[in-house]
């Protein structure tokens, strides 16, 4: 429905943004949009968006917690020990 | 045994800023192609883990090294997920170290219904939001995520445009603008367009609908795209 819509030409900028977040999720291309063609500041903001989110994918972490960390949940867990494991807890 | 005594006492960097940059150092851009892709053809960024069901198997029984060995594959995104929530590197080991000692809680728990990782972040998202409305953050919650303000929702009349951002975000100046961001709508972004989960596993940890996670992950970005064009403004201006 909502892509059908998408498809509309004559779709107001709100019905469109509307629409955004579901179109891109099902479309890879949302160049062919009827509405981008004649919406200047719809295709800005696509563009925008799209650009954010491809941005974002370049950030993945390369860093770990210090090893510290392990070592205070082991003295947790050995401090916890005496209790049955936790499959029988829960 | 008490969460807080076994917290860490971390004694680098004490302040907001210096914490703030640290977590900006800590994430550093991975090499790969520039071009933005569509956003329903993301990398798969989690695939499952070679040895990760025999581990949860053993570990489950309480086998001490097996819980290492899900510590060694997981604790990096748990972490980054920590960071990001937090931009501080001493809460984030302390909330990375707190998820984890959940895991070995409840990991008798852990069905198989979903991946593990998606099972294991959805601990640690709770942990991070307890840990936020402890802050005094009571506006942190899956509540805000499932019933956001009306006032961050996408505008339907964007105006004129002076400004394109294509091309021009450094990555020191995203991750500020993402920091900017309502936790809700961090949340949401950080696990989709950084960490690459998929909504139906976003869904499952915050126990919203898919429609749901889709449409706050599309209000990030334009608060995001909001936040980045006001800082270029600014710099203009300057």
């Amino acid at each position: 429905m909502t892509v059908i819509r998408a498809m509309d030409k004559t779709m107001t900028c709100s019905e469109f943004q509307d629409a955004l977040p579901e179109l891109f999720e099902t479309q890879a291309d949302l160049s062919g949009q009827e509405h981008l063609k004649s919406c200047e500041n719809c295709a800005a903001l696509v563009r925008d968006l799209q650009y954010i989110a491809s941005q974002a994918r370049l950030l993945l972490p390369i860093h770990d917690p210090s090893p510290e960390v392990w070592d205070h949940i082991q003295q947790a867990i050995r401090q916890e020990k005496p209790e049955p494991p936790a499959a029988a807890r829960k | 045994m008490s969460l807080t005594a076994q917290k860490t006492t971390n004694s680098r960097a004490t302040g907001a800023s210096s914490h703030a940059t640290i977590a900006r150092e800590r994430f550093v851009l991975m090499a790969g192609p520039t071009q933005p892709r569509p956003a329903n053809q993301h990398l798969r960024r989690n695939p499952p883990i070679a040895g990760e069901q025999e581990a949860i198997d053993r570990a489950r029984e309480g086998d001490g090294r097996a819980f290492e060995t899900l510590y060694a594959m997981h604790k990096r995104r748990v972490y980054s997920l920590c960071l990001r929530m937090l931009g501080n590197v001493a809460e984030a080991e302390d909330l990375t170290q707190e998820a984890f000692l959940q895991l070995y809680r409840k990991i008798g728990t852990f069905r198989g219904d979903s991946a593990f990782s998606t099972w294991l972040h959805r601990l640690a998202v709770n942990v991070v939001l307890m840990h936020l409305r402890r802050k005094g953050l009571p506006q942190v919650s899956l509540e805000e995520t499932l019933e956001p303000s009306q006032d961050d929702g996408p505008r339907k009349d964007i105006g004129a445009r002076d400004l394109t951002l294509s091309g021009s975000i450094d990555r020191v100046t995203l991750e500020r603008a993402i920091e900017n961001l309502p936790p809700g709508y961090r949340l949401v972004f950080v696990l989709h367009d950084v960490e690459g989960y998929e909504h139906n596993e976003i869904a499952e940890m915050l126990d919203c609908s898919i429609g749901n996670s889709k449409s706050q992950l599309h209000k990030a970005r334009m608060k995001l795209r909001d936040l980045l064009r006001t800082g270029q403004r600014k710099e203009q201006i300057a």
